[in-house]
C-alpha cells in the first residue's frame, strides 16, 4: 500500500505540460433552436492564472492566434464567430513590446442558424479551441481544447408575424 | 500501524497534488536530476538553410555546446536570442558551440527567415518530438541544455533566465583549462 501511495506520488512529480490544460471550458447548458431561427450562442473560456493566451488577433504573424471551431451536423450551422478584442499587455520579459492577449475569462459568440429542413432532435455539436499559452518567463505548446455541447432543434409554437385580418362577427354592425 | 502509514502517505500525496507550481518564475525543468552530470543525449537532425545536410550532437565533442530549444511563436525565445549570439561570438574561441532546435510546425524556409531576421550565427536545427522525448519532453521554451566538453549535461534551464545565468552556465560547460587539455586529448 506505502509503494503504491509512494508511485502515485512519484507519478504526481512528472506530470509535464505536454498533459497540462492552461485553459478550461465553462460548460452550456443545451441550447434550444427552433428551423430557420438564427439563435446566439456564447462560449465562456478560463484561462488560468498566471497564464496567458495570445488574443485570435496576436500583433506579430508567428505568433498562433486563438481560433474556436465547430463540426456541427448537417442543416445546422454556426457562424458569425466573434473573439473578444486583445488586452494590450507588456511582460517583464520584453516591458517595451505590447502583446494583443486574453487571460481570465474569454467569451467568444456566435450564432447557430439551423436549416429550414433541420430535423427535431438533440444533437452534440463538437469544437475546438485552439490556442497558445505564456506565462511570464516561458511559453508552452500550442494546444486544442475540445469542447462539445448539446443542442436541441425543436418545432416550438409557431408565431406568425404577418398582420392578420380583422376578423369581425357577421352579427355586428 | 499500517493504517497510520497509508493515511499519512495519503496526507503526503494530497499535499503535494495540490501544491500549484508557480507560474512566471523561470525555473529548472522536473527532468533537472534526470539529466545533470549525465551525458547529453545524442541526435542527428537536420539543418535549416544548409540544404541537406544534418547535425549530429556527438560529432561536437571537445566543444561546450549549449543546446537551445526555440520556437518562433516564442516571445521570451526572441529575448534570448540576441543574447546567445552575443555568447557565440564572445566564446567560440575558447570552443562554444551553441545549436538551435526549432520547435515550430511551420515550414523550413519561414523558420530559416526568421533566424536570419534575428542575426543567428549558429546553426539552426529542425526539431522533432522524438528528439524532445530524448530530453524529457520539453515542457516550454525557451528551454536551455548547457553541455561540458565530454558531452555531459552540467546545467539545464526551463524558461527566459538572465544574461548573467546563461553566461555563467556556458562558462561552467567550457570548464577550467584543465578539463579542456583532458577533453582534447581523448
Amino acid at each position: 500500500m506505502v509503494v503504491l501511495c509512494g508511485s502515485l506520488l512519484a507519478q504526481q512529480e512528472n506530470v509535464s505540460s505536454q498533459g497540462r490544460s492552461y485553459v478550461e471550458f465553462e460548460p452550456l447548458n443545451t441550447v434550444v433552436v427552433r428551423p430557420g431561427v438564427i439563435t446566439p450562442v456564447q462560449f465562456t473560456f478560463h484561462v488560468k492564472r498566471g497564464y496567458h493566451i495570445n488574443s485570435n488577433k496576436p500583433t506579430t504573424p508567428e505568433l498562433i492566434p486563438t481560433t474556436l471551431g465547430f463540426t456541427p451536423p448537417p442543416d445546422l450551422v454556426i457562424a458569425k464567430v466573434q473573439y473578444p478584442a486583445g488586452q494590450l499587455t507588456s511582460f517583464p520579459f520584453d516591458p517595451t513590446q505590447k502583446l494583443s492577449v486574453y487571460s481570465g475569462d474569454v467569451v467568444v459568440k456566435a450564432v447557430i442558424i439551423p436549416q429550414r429542413a433541420a430535423p427535431t432532435g438533440t444533437y452534440t455539436v463538437h469544437g475546438e479551441f485552439k490556442y497558445q499559452a505564456c506565462d511570464n518567463n516561458a511559453c508552452y505548446p500550442p494546444k486544442k481544447l475540445p469542447v462539445q455541447f448539446d443542442l436541441k432543434v425543436s418545432k416550438g409554437t409557431r408565431k406568425s408575424t404577418r398582420p392578420r385580418p380583422n376578423r369581425q362577427s357577421p352579427n355586428i354592425h | 500501524m499500517s493504517v497510520v502509514v497509508v493515511v499519512i502517505t495519503g496526507l503526503l500525496f494530497l499535499g503535494k497534488s495540490f501544491t500549484p507550481r508557480p507560474p512566471g518564475v523561470a525555473q529548472a525543468s522536473n527532468n533537472e536530476d534526470q539529466f545533470n552530470g549525465k551525458p547529453a543525449p545524442d541526435f542527428e537532425l537536420p539543418q535549416l538553410g544548409a540544404k541537406g545536410k544534418t547535425l549530429k550532437l556527438s560529432e561536437l565533442k571537445g566543444k561546450a555546446v549549449v543546446v537551445n530549444f526555440w520556437a518562433t511563436w516564442c516571445e521570451p525565445c526572441k529575448i534570448e536570442m540576441p543574447w546567445l549570439v552575443d555568447l557565440q561570438k564572445k566564446y567560440s574561441g575558447e570552443g562554444l558551440q551553441i545549436i538551435g532546435i526549432a520547435m515550430d510546425d511551420t515550414d523550413d524556409q519561414t523558420i530559416s527567415e526568421f533566424a536570419h531576421k534575428m542575426g543567428v550565427n549558429y546553426p539552426v536545427l529542425k526539431g522533432s518530438e522524438k528528439v524532445a522525448d530524448l530530453y524529457g519532453g520539453i515542457d516550454g521554451l525557451p528551454t536551455l541544455f548547457f553541455v561540458d566538453r565530454s558531452g555531459k549535461i552540467v546545467e539545464h534551464e526551463l524558461g527566459l533566465r538572465s544574461l548573467s545565468v546563461i553566461e555563467a552556465n556556458i562558462k561552467k560547460s567550457l570548464g577550467s583549462s584543465e578539463s579542456a587539455r583532458a577533453a582534447a586529448t581523448q
